[in-house]
């Protein structure tokens, strides 16, 4: 692709900002527009155009835990009076970082926490799990290395009493599979997995869900029906 | 609507974020949030997924708010294109494993461009794309708004409108070239 020729230029930025440029298409153009003015004032100059239909569409609402959600992602409790009240601390989260970066080392240590917290990693589509075609019930995000993941509740999810959801990563080639742990019934989860549960993921094109008794498999293998098996989306760096 | 678009406040609160001001990002959410929620929730056809993605923007706008240039009064514009392209890496990651074909057909057959009543309250530059699109042949602007509102990819949009892709690409390529010219003319 000449990315100097104006007319191309300008099919190019227009066909990004419509979301039909796929892949490594998309990732290049959007590497190129941090280095090359005039194909960011194309790219803008569609966004613009096209912003009337975003706004045509009626709002909606978010739910009351979205905002709270937000805060707690980007550690913004100090900084912000909790819901209700007035005052708080008004050390906002982006000044800690001044300071921390200032600090001595000790003090950079106390602090790892909210700096884990800050360095938010990138989360990469692990897989969709859904039983056939209903509606998926859970979505897990796992970051490049595969060291941490991330497990989103989809819809409601309903469970028998005394019953749990397990995640299996399938090795397959006559491998065991291996467990990654419980499924939330609500909310999301992250987990950091064990080196040998990362190992064996990495080597899984498969995860599996499992009915387990309450707390998971008491054997290290799945005990109870499998109700889902889905494809691992391929983690692209 | 003109709450959405008083661009010069939502430039106050972003340049308070870049500032590091917490509250600054809360009032910005109350504002835009609901808007930016409406075009994921087109995208992404689940609330839940919607809302995730909804919270990845907010943190990308807080995150990017000191890179955001304020002189060219184009925040809403900003804001709306940090939520969509995560969706769309959201739709292009998930959609080979989420079965949504079939519903995805059903509500692309259902499609309905926005008529003059929806439009009444646009301001006369915006004005601009309801009139340049009405102006595009009625495939080239369904191509079109299928792909920007819906997050459907020409193959998605080939499947729905029952034609050859080829057609589709160049649809889209001759509405993308129409619709400029009328714009800027």
């Amino acid at each position: 692709m000449n990315y100097e020729r104006p007319e191309l230029l300008d099919q190019l930025a227009a066909t990004h900002v419509l979301g039909l440029l796929r892949g490594h298409a998309r990732a290049r153009f959007e590497r190129l527009c941090g280095t090359r003015p005039h194909l960011l004032a194309a790219r803008q100059r569609w966004e613009d155009y096209f912003l009337p239909l975003a706004l045509a569409l009626a709002p909606v609402v978010p739910s009351a835990a979205h905002w709270p959600a937000i805060q707690r992602r980007i550690s913004l409790t100090d900084g912000l009076p909790a819901p209700g009240t007035r005052g708080g601390r008004r050390l906002s989260a982006r000044r800690w970082w001044t300071l921390a970066a200032a600090a001595s080392v000790i003090a950079v240590a106390l602090l790892i926490g909210r700096l884990t917290i800050w360095s938010e990693p990138e989360w990469r589509a692990m897989a969709v799990l859904a039983q056939s075609t209903a509606t998926p019930l859970w979505r897990v995000e796992r970051t490049a290395d595969s060291r941490r993941l991330v497990i989103h509740t989809v819809g409601p999810v309903q469970i028998a009493a005394a019953r749990s959801y397990e995640l299996w990563a399938l090795p397959g080639g006559g491998a065991h599979p291996v467990s990654l742990g419980l499924l939330p019934m609500q909310g999301h989860i992250e987990r950091t997995l064990t080196a040998e549960q990362r190992q064996w993921l990495l080597k899984a094109m498969q995860v599996a869900v499992s009915i387990e008794p309450a707390g998971g498999s008491p054997t290290g293998l799945p005990t109870g029906p499998v109700i889902i098996v889905a494809p691992l989306a391929i983690v692209t760096s | 609507m003109g709450d959405v678009l008083d661009q010069s406040e939502l430039e106050e609160l972003l340049r308070r974020c870049a500032g590091g001001e917490a509250s600054a990002l809360q009032a910005l959410h109350r504002r835009v949030a609901p808007q930016l929620l409406a075009v994921l929730l087109r995208l992404l056809r689940t609330r839940a997924l919607a809302e995730d993605a909804l919270q990845d923007a907010f943190l990308r706008i807080w995150q990017e708010a000191g890179r955001f240039d304020q002189s060219k009064g184009r925040a809403m514009a900003w804001m709306v294109s940090i939520a969509r392209n995560r969706a769309i890496d959201l739709l292009r990651a998930a959609r080979p494993m989420l079965m949504l074909e079939e519903a995805e057909l059903a509500e692309a057959e259902q499609l309905r461009v926005p008529g003059p009543a929806d439009r009444a309250e646009f301001s006369r530059t915006q004005a601009a794309l309801w009139r340049c699109l009405e102006a595009l042949g009625a495939q080239q602007r369904q191509c079109l708004v299928l792909a920007y509102q819906y997050g459907l990819t020409q193959q998605r949009i080939a499947a729905s409108l029952s034609q050859p892709l080829g057609s589709v690409k160049s649809w889209v390529r001759r509405g993308l070239e129409s619709l400029r010219r009328c714009i800027e003319s």
